[in-house]
Parts: structure tokens; C-alpha cells; sequence
């Protein structure tokens, strides 16, 4: 292949020229119709009937199609104005979490590919929501995005997410993104018109309500046409950035992977902006024309079949389908996640230690209290509780993490029922504070969905007990908890106002504490593994419903 | 007569030179655009390798030699100037990291470690990010030389004097099966 990417940035001009050729023809002609309706229906009936139907002179159409340049210049500024900002608040996208350890490496992932395309910058944003789906957004002055959301980075591996990123970042380097975001932040402005429109159609009635009628039998076919012209376009450019993706990876086995295992998970329908379909990787609607050929899905489908995609990817690796199935029966993702704290409570009696300190042997201490203890230093000699052998605290296995490790500072929140300060904590690779002492969890209200979604660590056995415990016994569980307390308890570890007592939610029947002031949660100890348990078993959770 | 249609074609030759120089110029700039982008990820890489050492140092006590010759073959990778020099001791620097994280597989305590690991999360980024920047500029380097090779560009790239570029060759980490790099 001979093209090089900086070429292709100079057809999209043309591209985004069409369209807004496109944008004024569309108010010349429904501004001409108006005109026409008008000037007919202000003649008088006796002077129709002589001379027939009316048609406005030249020098009007003139008048007109100035007017609806002027208007369409109107249309195109207020609509790709922020147009960035706009189209990801569309989508529900925010800006990465720097202190999130799944959200840096897909920083990492989304910086590696903007080196393959020759070093243009692209943001990384997130989704937070369970589906599996990525998206691309260009504006006009180069500013890129490239999001995905939080169910695709827990559920894919890194050679699959990067697969993902360079389909995105093909769309981007071949225009198709601009295009897409500037027809789909157009578009959007049509159906705030038609659906006002139809809105107003109701409450009214005689020959008003019949021009209004035909203006908006006009804007729907307009719309419908530019949306089905739009659709094409977005077919074709599926396959091409599924090549052009391929050609910055040299991977095409991955990316027909990951397509494989986003078609099988929810794409997150609905939660996502209704009408930004044609922005994702598959369409988040899932629609019976999704995976049809023929008349009917090519005049309305945003993207191809993904059965074909990922035929062709398969063609390109020189692979078949059993092999692609092969592949993902043995499929294991290598989370990013340290193993250290998969084990959150162990089932065995937990590890103590003595501390040689003040001249005499103090303890034995759990691994949580001597992370309290004022003053102690590496070389401290230090006692496993059964053994005789003293060694120093640095060669401890377990006790030298305390020394090694940089976060677990005590910072600013305070726990709210033992007054010492929170430790900072990586849980799932979310950061979180948690207590010491009674294992308690703070966070953000926001960052719940990533901890529901993201499944690296393993429940004890306790946790387990207790979730089959709600799961059973649910209806009465909610029912006891209703009557007994619903109300304003400890102080926010962060604000200081009263929180409020309340199921996560009915469907979860995990008690927490909310903050309505700064959006922040406790969870007390276990808590927030239970929740999890819930969330992963929810289908037998509802089945007892 | 013919001076006229003398003068139009000497203009016409005039301004299809200075079209085919401009193109070269461009093609020019591209190429050493591209050679900054893998200049920064080679340095980027030799800053981390340090990090990466220090942190390991606790845990693989009885591996010195293998760390002392990552450490060494970073020196020279850093010393190293010219396209063929680089190249050479970037690949050696790649065969030691290659078997320091094959001797890293033995120590899963490493893996325990949320410090450790982000390190080598951000070598291993910074390695994908060395291959894709070969990877673009050997295409650009590729497009340059054909560009000064064919007909009729080649008359303007030997009277200006274009040279042809070398191809920048070096081994990915995560090529061959040596050790798994997976993290």
C-alpha cells in the first residue's frame, strides 16, 4: 500500500464540503416550499382558479437560496460549536482517571497507536457503563478522542484492546470520524426539530397545521435521506478502518477476536447517547438488521454484518473460524492488577508478628496494626508468631510491602467510626481509601460501576456464605431492613455532613452509607465484596424475585 | 513562434522542478519527523530501565550479573550514535531485558508488587510505542527512497542532491519465541 496517512487527511475537506452543501440545499428547499404554499395560499381563490397553481418568480428562489445560505451557516456553527464536549456529554464519556490502574494502561494503549500514525495526539476517554463498545471523535481543529467503555477494558486482553484502538484511531486518520461526528451533531438538531414539530402538530388544527403538516413531512424525508446516505457511507468505512487498524497492528487475529467477544456481550444499548450509533465500533442498538444482507439493512444499517468483518479478518491472518473459536476457549486475560490483592481475607487465622521496639519484644500485632505502628524501620527485628526465627523486618516476605510500597500514606479522610486516617488502597485497580482497623471502603459514587465491572479478584469464603445468605432469603431480608432503618447516620469522612443509611439498590440489598453532599460512599467491611458477589450472580438473584 | 513555445516550455519544465522539489522536501521532513518520534521512545526507554532495576533489585538478590548487563548494554545503547551503531546496541539492550524478564518469571513475588508491575506495564508500553515508530518511519523511508528511485522525480532528487535513507532494523521484544512478556 503506498498511501501515507497524511495524504488522506486532505480528501476529508472535500467530504465535510458535501455536507454542507448538503445542509443548504436542504433549507433552500423547504424554505422554497413554504414560499410556494404561501404566495398560493394568499391569492385569493377566484384569481387560483383562473390562472392555476402559482409559482414564485425567479428573483424569489434567489432571495430563498441566499437566506438559506445564511441559514445553514447558522446551523453548521451552532452545531460544531464544543462539538468534542458536546458528543462525549452525548455518549456519557469522561476524561480517564489517572489514579486507576486499568484507566493508565489504556492511556498507554491509546498513546502506543498515536505513535503508529505518526505521533498525532489522542485523549483516551471511558464509558462508565457494563457494555462492551469503543468509539472515535475528531472536531475540526484536529482535537481527537478515542473512548471506550469500562465493560471492553475488563473483558478484553491488551493485544485485543490495542486491535480495538487502531480500528478507532483508522476512522480518525481516515476522516471517517469528522464526518461522523459533524452529520451526527447535525442530525441531532433535526430531530429536536422534528420531534418539537410533532409536539405542536398535536395541539393544532386547520390550514396552519396543514403547511406545518407538509413542512414536516419534509424535514423527516431530509432527514431520513441524509441519515440513509450517512449509513452507507459508515458501512463502507467499517471494513476500511478494519483494514487500515490491521495495517498499524500487523494483527488482524486479535481484532477479529475482539469483535467476536464484543457481538457476544451486551453493547450497552440505551445507556449510551440514543442517536450516536454510526460513532461506534457495532452498533450499540442491537437491531435485527444487524446481521442481515440485503435490501432493507443496506438502506438502513450503520455498520456491516460483523460475521463478514470478521470473515475478512480471518481471510487476512490466513486462519479459519475454528481456530478464531480455538483461540478464545483458551482465551485468559492477564489482568494489571498485582496478585497481592486478590487476596483480600484470607479463611486461616490471620499472620502475626512480635516487634523488637523499645528494648523489649511488643505484640504480636496483625499485618494491618503494625502498618499502625509509630516508628517502626526496616531494620527492626521482628518474630512470625509460631516461629523462632527473628530476621529483620525487611526480609520479611509480607512486612517489607509496607516499606516497599508508595501509596498507603494516610491521608486526609478519616474513618468515620475509629477517628484514625484512611489509607489509600488500589482495589481493582480503582483507588479507594480504606480503614486499617475496621476494613472499611471509601469512594466515589462513580467509581462503583468500575469495581461491579471488573472481576480480577477472588471471594473468601465468607463473602460467598453471606451473598448465597441475601440471594435466598431476599424478599424478607429487604422487607426486615426497610422497617428498621432508613436514616441519617455517621459523618462523611470527607465533608463532615451526616450520610445517609440506604440500600445500594433494591435489586443489590447491600446496605451503605451515601454522602448527598460530595457523592461519596461507605462501604463497612466486606460490604463492597458482597455487592460484587450480588452483581456477578445477579441472574440467579433475580430468578428468586 | 517558436521563441514563444520555447519560453512556455522551459516556464512549464520550470514550474513541474520546482512542484517535484517541493514533493521531495516534504517526503525529507517526514522521514526525520519520523526518526524524532523513535528518538524519544529510545530515550524514554533508557530512562525507565533504571527505574525498573531499582525496584527488582530487592527481590532477585542472586540475579546481579543479569541486571549488571542490562545496565551495561544501557550505557552503550545510550552512547551510541549513528543509524547502524544505534541499531545494534539497541538490539543487544532488547536481549538482555529479554532475559532479565525470563529470570523475572522465577520471582512471583515480583508479580505482588503493584510498583514493579506498573514499571514494567510502562517498559512494555514504551516498546510497543518503539515498534509502531520503526514501523512508521521505515514506511515513510520507504515512500522517500521509491519516491527518489522512479521516473521522473529521480532527475530532480540526483541534480539536488537527495540522498537515499537507510531502513532502521531492530527486534521487537515480544518477536520469536523467546520468553513470554506477558503482563
Amino acid at each position: 500500500m503506498s498511501f501515507s496517512f497524511i495524504d488522506i487527511e486532505e480528501s476529508k475537506n472535500r467530504i465535510i464540503f458535501v455536507v454542507f452543501i448538503f445542509i443548504v440545499l436542504f433549507y433552500f428547499l423547504t424554505t422554497y416550499l413554504i414560499l410556494v404554499i404561501l404566495e398560493n395560499s394568499l391569492v385569493p381563490s377566484s384569481v387560483l382558479s383562473r390562472r392555476g397553481f402559482f409559482f414564485p418568480p425567479a428573483s424569489h428562489a434567489l432571495i430563498v437560496l441566499i437566506a438559506a445560505f445564511f441559514i445553514a451557516l447558522l446551523h453548521w456553527v451552532i452545531s460544531t460549536n464544543r462539538l468534542i464536549e458536546k458528543m462525549a456529554q452525548a455518549a456519557g464519556a469522561r476524561p480517564i482517571d489517572e489514579n486507576d490502574i486499568y484507566h493508565q494502561y489504556f492511556k498507554n494503549i491509546v498513546d502506543e497507536v498515536s505513535v503508529a500514525i505518526g505521533g498525532r495526539k489522542i485523549e483516551a476517554m471511558v464509558i462508565p457503563s457494563a457494555g462492551t463498545n469503543a468509539f472515535a471523535l475528531q472536531d475540526f481543529n484536529r482535537r481527537s478522542v478515542i473512548g471506550v467503555t469500562e465493560g471492553l477494558l475488563a473483558r478484553l486482553n491488551r493485544p485485543q484492546i490495542e486491535a480495538v484502538v487502531a480500528h478507532e484511531a483508522a476512522h480518525i486518520v481516515c476522516g471517517d470520524s469528522l464526518l461522523a461526528t459533524v452529520i451526527t451533531s447535525l442530525s441531532e438538531l433535526y430531530e429536536e426539530a422534528l420531534f418539537k414539530m410533532k409536539a405542536a402538530l398535536r395541539g393544532s388544527r386547520g390550514r396552519g397545521s396543514a403547511l406545518f403538516f407538509l413542512l414536516y413531512i419534509v424535514l423527516l424525508g431530509m432527514n431520513t435521506l441524509s441519515k440513509m446516505l450517512h449509513f452507507f457511507l459508515s458501512r463502507q468505512r467499517e471494513y476500511r478502518a478494519d483494514a487500515v487498524g490491521t495495517r498499524l497492528t500487523r494483527n488482524p487475529l486479535s481484532l477479529a477476536e475482539a469483535l467476536r467477544l464484543i457481538s457476544e456481550h451486551w453493547r450497552g444499548s440505551g445507556a449510551e447517547g440514543a442517536r450516536l450509533e454510526s460513532i461506534f465500533i457495532v452498533n450499540p442498538r442491537h437491531s435485527w438488521l444487524d446481521e442481515r444482507e440485503g435490501l432493507l439493512s443496506i438502506m438502513f444499517s450503520t455498520h456491516p454484518p460483523i460475521k463478514k468483518r470478521i470473515n475478512l479478518l480471518l481471510n487476512m491472518a490466513h486462519m479459519d473460524d475454528k481456530t478464531l473459536e480455538a483461540n478464545l476457549k483458551n482465551f485468559k486475560r492477564v489482568s494489571p492488577v498485582a496478585l497481592a490483592q486478590f487476596k483480600v481475607s484470607e479463611d486461616e487465622e490471620p499472620k502475626k508478628w512480635f516487634v523488637f521496639q523499645e528494648s523489649k519484644w511488643q505484640g504480636p500485632f496483625l499485618f494491618d496494626e503494625i502498618m499502625q505502628l509509630e516508628g517502626l524501620r526496616p531494620d527492626h527485628w521482628v518474630r512470625p508468631e509460631g516461629l523462632s526465627r527473628v530476621i529483620p523486618a525487611y526480609e520479611d516476605k509480607e512486612l517489607k510491602n509496607i516499606f516497599l510500597k508508595s501509596d498507603g500514606e494516610i491521608t486526609e479522610p478519616v474513618c468515620p467510626h475509629c477517628k484514625t486516617g484512611l489509607s489509600e488502597f488500589s482495589y481493582e485497580g480503582v483507588h479507594i481509601f480504606k480503614c486499617s482497623f475496621c476494613s472499611g471502603i471509601f469512594l466515589d459514587h462513580d467509581k462503583i460501576s468500575r469495581i461491579l465491572i471488573r472481576k480480577d479478584m477472588e471471594f473468601c469464603k465468607e463473602v460467598k456464605k453471606l451473598g448465597e445468605t441475601i440471594i435466598k432469603g431476599k424478599k424478607k431480608f429487604i422487607l426486615k431492613n426497610k422497617a428498621a432503618k432508613s436514616a441519617w447516620v455517621m459523618d462523611c469522612p470527607r465533608c463532615k455532613q451526616k450520610m445517609h443509611r440506604q440500600f445500594f439498590v433494591y435489586s443489590y440489598p447491600v446496605e451503605i452509607e451515601r454522602c448527598l453532599f460530595c457523592s461519596g460512599v461507605w462501604f463497612d467491611k466486606q460490604e463492597l465484596e458482597i455487592l460484587q458477589y450480588l452483581f456477578e450472580n445477579q441472574e440467579q438473584l433475580f430468578a428468586k424475585l | 513562434m517558436i521563441l514563444i513555445l520555447v519560453h512556455v516550455i522551459i516556464a512549464v519544465l520550470i514550474v513541474w522542478f520546482i512542484f517535484i522539489f517541493n514533493a521531495l522536501v516534504r517526503h525529507k521532513i517526514r522521514v526525520s519527523d519520523a526518526w524524532s518520534q523513535i528518538d524519544v521512545q529510545l530515550k524514554r526507554r533508557h530512562d525507565l530501565i533504571p527505574n525498573l532495576v531499582e525496584a527488582v533489585k530487592g527481590y532477585m538478590a542472586y540475579e546481579k550479573d543479569t541486571l549488571e548487563r542490562v545496565i551495561k548494554a544501557r550505557t552503550q545503547a545510550v552512547d551510541a550514535s549513528g543509524l547502524k551503531d544505534k541499531a545494534q546496541a539497541e538490539n543487544f539492550l532488547t536481549q538482555t531485558l529479554r532475559s532479565l524478564f525470563a529470570v523475572a518469571e522465577r520471582y512471583p513475588e515480583l508479580k505482588a508488587n503493584q510498583n514493579v508491575l506498573k514499571l514494567q506495564e510502562e517498559l512494555i508500553s514504551t516498546e510497543n510505542k518503539i515498534a509502531f515508530a520503526r514501523q512508521y518511519y521505515n514506511d515513510e523511508v520507504r515512500l522517500y527512497n521509491t519516491k527518489i528511485q522512479v521516473v521522473p522525480s529521480n532527475i530532480v532528487a540526483g541534480v539536488c542532491g537527495f540522498q537515499k535513507r537507510d531502513f532502521f532494523e531492530i527486534e521487537n521484544i515480544a518477536e520469536k519465541e523467546a520468553p513470554k512478556v506477558q503482563f
